[in-house]
């Protein structure tokens, strides 16, 4: 009985000090309706904190929403994983942010806790991997999985033939290895990638029909990445499309001492986390898009929608300091996903980079 | 000179129920309320409440592997448990077509035998419990993905769309402002305080871990004891992986991974010994609470960053235990009370 006292004492403490606070709180949900997104505050989620692509698409954002007079603050867990996020979004919508723009580390789980983010007058959108599109108004993707997944293939197949491969003709033994099988927009590069070659290249043999995976943890990059340098000594081919994999795939062949002469590495990831394995000549070429503006596009997106502007699938945004972008319909990115007729639809960026020794010089993420 | 002694006994009985560690807590609870409601007027009750999602499977969690950990074991599978018994679920309802509710006893079930396997492991062939559940958490996170793959849908995507009936777990509120959570919680604080401390079985559990083999002389069928606890840490992940699938609207078998540290790091702040032998439910409920309110408080009241708040977590920890052991030790409280009889010497 005496372990039972504190313990009510303490609720009791809690409940009294619920009661006084009731009175002082404020309701959220009548902020002032405008149309300028000067002060807004956008909580900017990444899948996990520590990677070299969230980090620049925070720096990104940063850099232009103090330009646009808004704040970003930048809210993430160093795990990537659906509670965590659930639990940064739910602290979003406690402290009274205006907006949520965020990377989804799954594909339907946050959506009962944006969903409840939207009731309470917040707006959502989400960048580089989505959400149901009804748990948010916009998305700004990166580009459709059918660009994405050829241009992965398309990469592959540049290396393949500077390395006198003939890709036509020859059994291009290839793998894929990426984050984890639970994860939406890899997932769904990869399938379209696969479905590229089994249209273009037919002569090829995928080693692992399953997949390699190292979920976003770069010492598992490693350790994987040499697992499949072993277990396939003949392998011509892996593509890495998640920035984690790549350079731990790197490093892999690295220490195997293959260069890009004995093995084809392509993929994702940032120009800065790659440079240092193309200046050894390990890797040849790799992609991606500046992820820097995307951040900025979404956070500037979120801002624009909670100052109470709407949008349809068709209009066209101007963004100070980047330029113009359209609302496109949800379906561009899922086949059959409805669009709501108003705050919803996706966001394309415009282009997407490959990155040689010529070029990786000239980007700062 | 009366008035000071009479003072000072009084604070020396005082501190001796302040070494009731249960009350400590409290006072730590009670004094993170003070600290978050003074820095900023964001942290209120109601807000709380939304929030209780992200805290509620380690509360659970946590009750029950208060049991294991009262034996001399650990637990470190009961959050691969979740996602397991999350993946199940929906793999039965969506793919097997199994009533909803059924699908949930299979999972419970599963989860058990999980903790059972583990748990045989432990008792009946004496390997290290922190080992056989290492390998408990790789094996049944990796069943759970397996699992998954057997579905229709992709395993990224999740299974959803599960009936109302089913989400109204995490949905619910008693007049509606108490989150059926929190009831849900209370409840099996209710059943855990009575398991462990108020029955036969609960005193055997104890005494396996005070000494297994004084345990066994005295009739004690300690291997079957220890065992049983692994059972229930099991079906405690289930019911947090219940609860978290209602609430997410979303079965996937990657549920959980994170929940391990936060878990074990609730019991041992609620005063259960990692050798066995001592501990309490309400210490690990409090415990529990302490630290959901540390990881909800810091970033809403000092706008401390999300990523950052394993530190504060495991401040607090080292900082406790070692205070606490300290107090524990002889050599530390003769020191406190000769520190205490110059001051009177001084008088």
């Amino acid at each position: 009985m005496k372990k039972i006292i504190p313990f009510l004492l303490s609720v009791a403490m809690i409940l009294s000090f619920a009661s006084c606070k009731k009175t002082t709180e404020k309701p959220d949900a009548d902020k002032d309706k405008g149309t300028s997104i000067k002060d807004k505050s956008v909580v900017f989620v990444p899948k996990l904190t520590g990677n070299a692509f969230f980090e620049s698409a925070n720096d990104g954002a940063q850099k232009y929403s103090k330009k646009w007079g808004f704040t970003v603050d930048y809210q993430g867990s160093p795990n990537a994983a659906v509670t965590d996020q659930v639990q940064v979004i739910n602290n979003a919508v406690a402290s009274g942010a205006d907006a949520i723009c965020i990377s989804s580390v799954d594909a339907t789980g946050l959506d009962t806790a944006l969903k409840q983010a939207i009731a309470k007058g917040m707006s959502v959108v989400t960048w580089d991997s989505d959400v149901s599109s009804d748990a948010r108004s916009l998305m700004v993707s990166q580009g459709t999985p059918e660009i994405l997944g050829k241009m992965l293939v398309d990469m592959g197949v540049d290396a393949l033939k500077n390395r006198g491969v003939d890709v036509k003709t020859e059994a291009v033994k290839y793998a894929w290895h990426y984050s984890q099988a639970t994860v939406a927009d890899q997932n769904s590069w990869q399938v379209a990638g696969e479905k590229y070659i089994k249209e273009t290249y037919p002569k090829w043999v995928n080693v692992a029909p399953s997949n390699y995976y190292s979920e976003q943890d770069a010492e598992k990059a490693v350790s994987i990445g040499s697992s499949i340098l072993e277990a396939n000594k003949d392998i011509d081919l892996i593509i890495c499309n998640d920035s984690t994999a790549l350079p731990g795939q790197c490093k892999a062949a690295q220490n195997k001492g293959l260069t890009k002469e004995d093995i084809t590495i392509t993929g994702f990831a940032s120009p800065m986390s790659i440079k240092d394995y193309c200046t050894a000549g390990v890797i040849e070429r790799w992609g991606l898009w500046d992820c820097g503006i995307q951040g900025a596009i979404g956070c500037y997106l979120a801002a624009y929608l909670s100052a109470g502007n709407s949008v349809k699938v068709g209009d066209k945004i101007d963004i100070p300091d980047i330029g113009e972008v359209e609302i496109m319909p949800n379906d561009v990115l899922v086949p059959g996903a409805t669009t709501a007729a108003k705050n919803s639809g996706v966001v394309l960026l415009p282009e997407r980079v490959v990155f040689t020794k010529d070029n990786m010089n000239n980007y700062n993420f | 000179m009366q008035n000071t002694n009479s003072g000072l006994v009084h604070f020396k009985s005082g501190f001796k129920n302040f070494k009731r560690w249960e009350t400590v807590l409290a006072f730590i609870l009670l004094f993170e309320f003070t600290i978050f409601s003074l820095a900023s007027d964001k942290f209120t009750f109601s807000r709380m409440l939304l929030s209780i999602n992200d805290i509620i499977s380690i509360l659970i969690i946590s009750l029950f592997v208060t049991f294991v950990m009262v034996t001399g074991g650990i637990d470190i599978q009961a959050g691969s448990i979740v996602g397991l018994t999350s993946i199940i679920i929906g793999v039965a309802w969506q793919d097997a077509g199994m009533n909803i509710w059924g699908a949930v006893i299979v999972a419970v079930i599963v989860a058990a035998l999980c903790g059972a396997l583990s748990g045989f492991f432990v008792s009946y062939c004496g390997v290290q419990p922190m080992v056989v559940t290492l390998g408990g958490s790789f094996l049944y996170a990796g069943i759970a993905l397996l699992i998954s793959r057997a579905s229709a849908t992709e395993s990224y995507k999740g299974i959803s769309g599960f009936p109302e009936s089913f989400t109204k777990i995490s949905s619910f509120k008693l007049f509606d402002v108490i989150p059926n959570q929190l009831i849900i919680f209370l409840v099996l604080i209710v059943i855990c305080y009575f398991l462990l401390h108020k029955t036969k079985y609960g005193r055997r559990v104890f005494l396996v871990g005070v000494n297994q083999r004084a345990a066994e002389f005295s009739g004690i069928n300690s291997r079957l004891i220890t065992l049983s606890t692994y059972v229930l840490s099991g079906i405690g992940a289930s019911i947090a992986g219940i609860v978290l699938t209602a609430y997410l609207g979303t079965a996937k078998s990657d549920l959980g991974i994170t929940f391990t540290l936060p878990i074990i790091t609730a019991v041992v702040l609620g005063g259960t010994l990692s050798t066995g032998g001592k501990g309490s439910i309400m210490g690990t409920a409090l415990a529990a609470l302490v630290i959901g309110i540390l990881r909800f408080g810091l970033p809403l009241s000092f706008g401390i960053s999300t990523q950052y708040l394993d530190i504060p977590v495991g401040i607090l920890l080292l900082t406790v235990i070692i205070g606490r052991s300290l107090a524990g030790n002889p050599r530390a409280s003769m020191l406190f009370n000769k520190f205490f009889s110059k001051q009177k010497e001084a008088n």
